[in-house]
């Protein structure tokens, strides 16, 4: 008779253990995950599987009677697949049982990623579980414990203040642009200089649906490159401050070692303007806009280190929410030990707990 | 019992009008613990970052209103007339407003967060309204149709502008927020500048429109002996100091902050002022019925 013993297992190697270089050796392509999947659950013996490959993680997952049979050859299985000779068993993680259960609702729920609280990881779980699922790679374990980790993950993003906040420069200024304006659909943006960290904000702005970029630098050239790369318009350094009196949010990063931009010379263009609010965002060192402009009723400006600074407290805050976020991902691993020992015939949940999951 | 016992239990009495016949005064008790409770809920959920929290806030709001209204049917129905013949019913009648005004703004403009800055001061106004010796049997004027319309229509603009200062309060501190750079759990927990502002110039229009109608009513009111001088005075100086505000909003005069602080400043003259103007105004002298 066929052995019904399963051990929910994983493993892998993370941003945390394995720097880059060596990641990217083994990371898998979206068109090489079906071949991959079924060469991985041949080699390292699981009657289930779901491979994970994002930029900071590559990770198995699965459900098998011979776990230490697995985690011997996931480093083979990684080395033959992508040809190549480092040995990764001192750098991969292994887990079973119950920690590996609280390690997916963890990372599901973006506590184990780089920027904590990021929810990308949680598309990218969906991305690889489908995968595997339609490849029929999934039985009762996984399809359950991927299920659960989706809920949990959904239930730690809605209970907690953990997604809260943006982490970069960019998504920060986008936060504060939809705090002033609301939808960003319909603002129109200026970038004076062409330097990248104004670009990149820029691109944040563009991808939140603003409706036109202007773009204006001393040397003509390098903003009609920009604009064309943005899907803007350039315009001529000294015809910038017209253009000006049309748009909400003004990115600045020029070299220029004087203002730009005076309290003087905005407050007649904010009468000129009426009351529309405006967003200065001054990423230059030093700084484009006098500071003291940001005085004027309706006018919001923020330099590099206020976004940083914005940035960072955001990061401390998520960290701060792991805890909470942990409390809440006890009950919904709980709940899936116990359904795993229903499964198994135990009731003792400890034993499960252990990865002695029987049938 | 104790000297202390039969104080305490003599001034929750009095507090709830049991000595007397009229009951009624229960359900604004009740109503009045439902906005405290509002108010300590609204604040937790700012405080507490959780998303969905306001709607506690909004779903209290609307049970204290339930017996709110209850409250002011039931005395219509013992005096059979519209709740607003003493001091302490207009107070009723006029935080009543705000909390109408809260819960067709809320979800409309999906403002509930509005309930943190609603629930505190409709719990003061109730709480005075309560706790002072004002609800006295008065000579009832006979309240026909145009009387009142006049009255309730002042009220309820009066309930509205409330809202647009309260919008406006909101305005101010997610404006600080923004322009100081602190984001604290106010900024997450607040709607945008924009919509902010988009709220209170909107309902400050509407409620200076009502709250007109209301108060151009009264004279066309038929009454006995000499007018009501420090009432259509007062009335005169809140008219004239919306319609101030409303003329440089539309000529697009101000700034939103500067619009928002005005309309706070506007609202805080009226609630100042307000006790003090309808105490005198006891010389609103009407035809008696009969």
């Amino acid at each position: 008779m066929k052995s019904m013993n399963a051990h929910v297992i994983c493993g892998g190697l993370t941003f945390e253990e394995v720097p880059v270089e060596l990641r990217e050796k083994v990371a898998f392509r979206d068109a090489q995950l079906p071949d991959a999947l079924a060469q991985m659950r041949n080699m390292l013996g699981l009657r289930e599987a779901v491979l994970v490959s994002t930029c900071n993680r590559v990770e198995y997952f699965g459900a098998t009677a011979q776990p230490d049979r697995a985690a011997a050859a996931w480093p083979d299985f990684l080395r033959r697949f992508h040809a190549v000779s480092d040995d990764f068993s001192a750098l991969s993680f292994q887990m079973h049982g119950m920690s590996c259960v609280e390690h997916l609702y963890s990372v599901a729920s973006g506590l184990k990623s780089m920027v904590v609280g990021e929810t990308e990881v949680l598309g990218q779980l969906k991305e690889a579980y489908d995968v595997a699922h339609t490849h029929g790679q999934t039985g009762k374990w996984l399809n359950r414990l991927f299920q659960s980790s989706f809920a949990a993950a959904k239930s730690v993003r809605s209970r907690t203040a953990i997604t809260r906040g943006h982490v970069s420069v960019g998504s920060v200024s986008v936060e504060l642009a939809e705090k002033i304006f609301g939808d960003l659909r319909g603002c129109r943006v200026m970038v004076i200089g062409a330097g990248e960290t104004g670009e990149r904000t820029a691109r944040s702005l563009l991808r939140h649906g603003v409706i036109s970029i202007l773009v204006a630098n001393r040397t003509f050239d390098r903003a009609a490159t920009l604009a064309l790369e943005l899907g803007g318009e350039a315009v001529r350094w000294e015809e910038w401050e017209e253009h000006a009196l049309d748009v909400d949010i003004m990115i600045s990063s020029t070299s220029a070692p004087h203002y730009v931009l005076t309290q003087e010379k905005l407050a007649a263009l904010v009468r000129r303007r009426g009351r529309r609010p405006l967003f200065l965002i001054d990423l230059a060192v030093p700084r484009d806009f006098e500071p003291s402009i940001n005085l004027l009723d309706d006018v919001f400006l923020y330099d590099i280190d206020d976004l940083q600074s914005i940035a960072q407290t955001h990061l401390r805050e998520r960290q701060t929410e792991i805890t909470r976020s942990m409390e809440i991902l006890k009950p919904h691993v709980e709940r899936y030990m116990e359904w795993a020992g229903r499964q198994t015939g135990e009731s003792d949940a400890d034993d499960v707990a252990r990865g002695l999951v029987p049938a | 019992m104790t000297k202390v016992g039969r104080d305490l239990n003599l001034a929750l009495r009095a507090v709830l009008g049991l000595t007397g016949s009229v009951h009624d005064r229960l359900w604004l008790f009740l109503a009045t613990l439902g906005y405290l409770a509002s108010a300590g809920w609204g604040l937790y959920a700012v405080g507490s970052q959780r998303p969905h929290a306001n709607r506690g806030t909004f779903l209290l709001i609307l049970g204290a209103f339930a017996l709110h209204t209850l409250f002011l049917h039931q005395r219509g129905v013992a005096i059979q007339h519209c709740p607003i013949t003493n001091l302490f019913e207009t107070l009723a009648f006029f935080s009543w407003s705000l909390v109408l005004t809260y819960l067709v703004i809320g979800p409309v403009y999906r403002m509930s967060i509005l309930g943190a800055f609603t629930a505190p001061v409709v719990f003061l106004i109730n709480f005075f309204a309560l706790a002072a010796p004002i609800d006295l049997p008065s000579a009832l004027p006979h309240l026909g149709w145009r009387l009142e319309l006049h009255a309730t229509l002042a009220l309820l603009g009066l309930g509205v502008l409330g809202i647009a200062a309260l919008a406006g309060v909101a305005y101010l501190i997610q404006e600080r927020q923004l322009k100081r750079h602190v984001l604290t759990s106010w900024f997450y927990a607040l709607p945008n500048v924009g919509r902010l502002e988009l709220v209170q110039q909107r309902v400050l229009v509407w409620g200076f429109a009502i709250f007109s109608a209301g108060a151009f009513l009264g004279f066309l009111i038929p009454h006995h002996g000499p007018d009501d001088w420090v009432k259509i005075a007062w009335s005169g100086v809140v008219w004239c100091l919306y319609a101030a505000l409303v003329v440089v909003l539309a000529l697009g005069r101000l700034s939103h902050k500067k619009t928002a602080l005005l309309s706070v400043a506007g609202y805080v003259f009226i609630l100042l002022t307000f006790w003090g103007i309808n105490s005198l105004s006891e010389a609103h002298v009407f035809p008696h019925e009969g």
